[in-house]
C-alpha cells in the first residue's frame, strides 16, 4: 500500500448520512473516516444495508452527504453542482453497477463510444477507442449487439468496458457480480484485477460476494454505517441510536411534527417504531 | 470538456427510443395523426365555406371596394352623390388589382303592380360594366338581364315579384324621389326576376339601367357608387389604401366590403373565432395525449436516465434528447395527419361536401348547400405554430422533471 499522502485518492472524513423510510430515520454512515491510494483494489464489504452502496453514491458524487467531506482527487465532491459533478464524474471516475445499466437502444460498442463523445472525442474515435476496450474485456466479436442480445455476464463486460473507456483515475463498482453465477462473476473480477493491475486504476468495489473479497488489495468492512474492523458482530462499536437526522432531510409532514412536538432522539424514535411493529 | 454528441446522436436516441416500444408509439402516432387529420379538415371546411360566404357575399351585390360621396352611406340621400364620376374612373385602368369596376345609383322607393306595391332598392347600373364586378346577371333565373340601351327594362328580386305577383312583361310602376326632393314615378317592364340567394337583396331589389335612371332622376352624368372588384379578396386593402391616398377624404368614403354589411363582418370574425376555439381543443387533446405518454416513457426509464448522468450526461443534454422525441413525435405524427387530410381536401375539393338538406339555415349567411374545403396558407401556418407549441409544451415538463432526476433513487430502481 503506498503511503505518499500525494497518491490519496479518495479520502473521507466523519461521513453522516441519514435516509428516511416513511417517518422512520435510518442512519446509513455514522461517521465514516476512509482514505484510498492510487492503484488500490478495495473492497467494501458488509451486508445489506451496512451502508456500502451509500458510501459509493457518495464518493461518485450521486448523493449528497448529510455532513463530512468526501475529498475526490483533492476535491470535495460535496461541495460542487450537480453540473460540476456530472463533469468530474465523466473526466475521472468510472461506473459499474449491479444491473449492467447499459443504454438499451444503443449497442456494446456505441455503450461504451457515448461516454467517450461526452468526453468530446470524435464519433470516429469513440468508436475506435470502444472497440479497442471491447477486446481488453475479451468480448470485441459482440459489439454490434444490442444489451438485450447479451448474456449478464457479457452485459457486465460492457459496462466495465464502458466504465475504462474514458481513462478514469478511479472505477466505482457496486455489487458488479451480484448479478452472474459463480463463474462468469470470478472471470469478471480477475478482469477488473488485471485491469487494476496493468492500467493502475484504483477499484473500490462493494460486494458480499466472498471471491470478491478474496480479490481484494485491502478489505473495509461495514455494519450498520461503521467501519469495523473484524466482521465479527461483537467488535464492532455500538451502534449509536443518539444520532438524529438532520431535520432539513426529513419528510415535510415528519418536519411539521419535529416542530410542534418536544424534540425526539433517533434513539426514542427507533425504540417507538420498534415497539409499534412488534 | 465540450461534448461531442451532436444533433443526429440525439436523433437516433429519440427515433430508438420510440422504436423501442412499438405499440404505444403507434397508438400515440395513431392519435396524433387523428388528431392532426381533424383539425385540418374541420380548418379546410371552415375556411372552404369562408371563402365561399366572401365570394358570394362580394359577387352578388357589394363588389371589394366601394366609392361614395362622404355621408352617402349613412344617409342614403341622392343629394350625396359623385356628381364627376369619370374623375374616379380614370384611375381603373391605372390599378392591375382591379379586374372589374362599374357605376350604380341606389335610393329607396317604391314599387306597384296593378294595386299591390312594396319597398323596393331602386339600384340603377351600367349593364354591360355590372357582369365585370358581381354575378347578377348569372342570378336571373327567370327572364333575362339588362339590355344595353334598353330603359325601360327592369329586374326585381325574387321575393319582391312574388309579393307583388308580378310576372315577365307586366307593367311595374317605381316611384322615387329626385335629388331635389321631387317625388316622381315611371313605368318599366318587368325583363327578368333575380335570385342571388341573400334573401335581404331578393326581398328589395328592383334593378334598371344607369343611363335611364339619370335621366329620370335629372342628375345628368352623378351616381352614388363607384363599385370595384379586385382580381382577388387579399387585394382589397391594397386597393382601400391606394385610393385613400388618392381621394380626398372630406370629399369621398372609401369602403371595402367587409364595412358594407356589419353583419357579414361579425359573422366572418365568429367563423374565425370558432376556427380558434376547435384549434385549441384538439390541440389540447393531442398535447394532453403526447404529456401522457412522454410521461409513461419517463417513468419507465427512470434508472436509465439515471445511468446517463451516473456516467457523465450533463442533465441539459437529457433535457434536450427528451424534448427532442416529444417533438419528434408530434412532428411525424402531424406531418402524417396533414397529408391524409390534404388528400381528403383533394378528393373533396372538386364534389364538395353536399348540405343541401340544410341549405335553407345556411341562405341567410351567403352560403352555398354544398361547402367544398379549401386549405389556406394562413390554416396551415396556424396549424403547424400550434402543433409547434404543443410540441413543445408537451415535451418541456417531462424533460426537466427529468433533470431534477434523483440519480441514486433512480440507480435503486429494480
Amino acid at each position: 500500500m503506498l503511503e505518499d499522502n500525494q497518491s490519496t485518492i479518495i479520502q473521507i472524513q466523519d461521513l453522516h448520512k441519514c435516509y428516511w423510510v416513511g417517518t422512520m430515520p435510518y442512519p446509513a454512515l455514522n461517521g465514516i473516516d476512509l482514505e484510498i491510494h492510487k492503484g488500490e483494489f478495495v473492497v467494501l464489504a458488509g451486508r445489506s444495508g451496512s451502508g456500502k452502496s451509500t458510501l459509493l453514491n457518495i464518493a461518485g458524487g450521486l448523493e449528497s452527504a448529510d455532513r463530512g467531506e468526501a475529498r475526490i482527487l483533492g476535491e470535495d465532491i460535496l461541495k460542487m453542482g450537480n453540473s460540476q459533478r456530472t463533469g468530474f464524474r465523466l473526466a475521472n471516475i468510472g461506473f459499474v453497477f449491479q444491473a449492467y445499466n447499459l443504454i438499451r437502444v444503443l449497442s456494446a460498442r456505441e455503450n461504451v463510444a457515448y461516454v467517450c463523445q461526452l468526453q468530446g472525442k470524435s464519433k470516429q474515435e469513440s468508436l475506435e477507442i470502444a472497440n479497442h476496450w471491447l477486446h481488453e474485456v475479451e468480448i470485441g466479436h459482440l459489439g454490434y449487439r444490442r444489451p438485450d442480445q447479451l448474456s449478464g455476464g457479457q452485459q457486465q463486460r460492457v459496462a466495465v468496458a464502458r466504465a475504462l473507456a474514458t481513462e478514469p483515475k478511479i472505477i466505482l463498482a457496486d455489487e458488479p457480480t451480484a448479478n452472474l453465477d459463480s463463474t462468469t462473476g470470478r472471470h469478471l473480477i480477475e478482469l477488473m484485477q488485471r485491469l487494476n493491475q496493468s492500467l493502475g486504476t484504483t477499484f473500490l468495489i462493494s460486494s458480499h460476494d466472498p471471491d470478491v473479497k478474496q480479490a481484494a488489495s485491502r478489505l473495509i468492512k461495514l455494519s450498520d454505517g461503521f467501519i469495523v474492523n473484524s466482521w465479527d458482530e461483537e467488535t464492532k462499536p455500538p451502534v449509536s441510536l443518539a444520532v438524529t437526522c438532520p431535520i432539513r432531510n426529513r419528510p415535510f409532514g415528519e418536519r411539521l411534527r419535529h416542530f410542534f412536538k418536544p424534540h425526539r432522539t433517533a434513539d426514542q424514535q427507533k425504540k417507538q417504531g420498534t415497539s409499534r411493529h412488534s | 470538456m465540450v461534448s461531442r454528441l451532436g444533433i443526429l446522436t440525439y436523433v437516433a436516441l429519440a427515433v430508438r427510443n420510440l422504436i423501442r416500444n412499438r405499440r404505444r408509439t403507434t397508438i400515440t402516432l395513431l392519435t396524433m395523426m387523428f388528431g392532426i387529420a381533424t383539425l385540418t379538415l374541420l380548418s379546410a371546411l371552415n375556411d372552404g365555406w369562408l371563402s365561399q360566404m366572401k365570394t358570394n357575399f362580394i359577387l352578388s351585390f357589394t363588389g371589394h371596394l366601394q366609392i361614395h360621396a362622404k355621408g352617402f352611406e349613412a344617409s342614403q340621400n341622392l343629394r350625396d352623390n359623385i356628381a364627376d364620376p369619370d374623375a374616379i374612373s380614370r384611375y381603373m385602368d391605372t390599378y392591375p388589382e382591379i379586374i372589374g369596376w362599374t357605376q350604380r345609383i341606389r335610393t329607396s322607393g317604391l314599387a306597384s303592380v296593378s294595386g299591390s306595391s312594396t319597398g323596393v332598392q331602386i339600384m340603377a347600373t351600367d349593364p354591360e360594366q355590372e357582369t365585370w364586378v358581381t354575378s347578377m346577371d348569372q342570378n336571373v333565373k327567370t327572364g333575362v338581364w339588362l339590355r344595353p340601351g334598353m330603359n325601360k327594362d327592369l329586374l326585381l328580386g325574387k321575393t319582391v315579384a312574388q309579393n307583388l305577383g308580378a310576372k315577365l312583361s307586366d307593367r311595374v310602376i317605381l316611384m322615387t324621389q329626385r335629388p331635389s326632393g321631387e317625388m316622381i314615378s315611371e313605368v318599366y317592364y318587368l325583363r327578368g326576376i333575380i335570385e342571388t340567394g341573400a334573401p335581404q337583396i331578393d326581398r328589395t331589389l328592383a334593378l334598371i339601367s344607369l343611363d335611364g335612371a339619370q335621366q329620370w332622376l335629372q342628375m345628368q352624368q352623378a351616381v352614388t357608387d363607384i363599385v370595384i372588384r379586385a382580381d382577388h379578396h387579399d387585394q382589397t386593402d391594397t386597393l382601400y389604401r391606394l385610393f385613400v391616398q388618392q381621394l380626398s377624404e372630406q370629399v369621398y368614403e372609401i369602403m371595402p366590403w367587409q364595412e358594407l354589411d356589419p353583419m357579414v363582418r361579425q359573422w366572418l370574425e365568429f367563423s374565425d373565432a370558432y376556427g380558434l376555439i376547435i384549434l385549441f381543443v384538439v390541440i389540447l387533446l393531442v398535447l394532453t395525449e403526447i404529456l401522457n405518454t412522454m410521461l409513461i416513457s419517463l417513468h419507465e426509464r427512470q434508472k436509465e436516465l439515471g445511468v446517463m448522468i451516473a456516467i457523465g450526461t450533463q442533465p441539459h443534454r437529457i433535457f434536450l434528447m427528451l424534448l427532442f422525441e416529444a417533438v419528434l413525435l408530434i412532428f411525424v405524427g402531424a406531418v402524417l395527419g396533414y397529408l391524409i387530410a390534404l388528400l381528403v381536401v383533394m378528393l373533396l375539393a372538386d364534389s364538395g361536401i353536399d348540405l343541401t338538406d340544410y341549405a335553407n339555415a345556411f341562405e341567410f349567411f351567403y352560403m352555398d348547400p354544398v361547402i367544398h374545403p379549401q386549405l389556406t396558407r394562413d390554416s396551415a401556418l396556424k396549424i403547424l405554430l400550434a402543433t409547434l407549441v404543443a410540441a413543445l409544451l408537451a415535451g418541456i415538463y417531462p424533460a426537466w422533471k427529468a433533470t431534477r432526476l434523483s440519480v441514486s433513487q433512480a440507480l435503486r430502481i429494480q
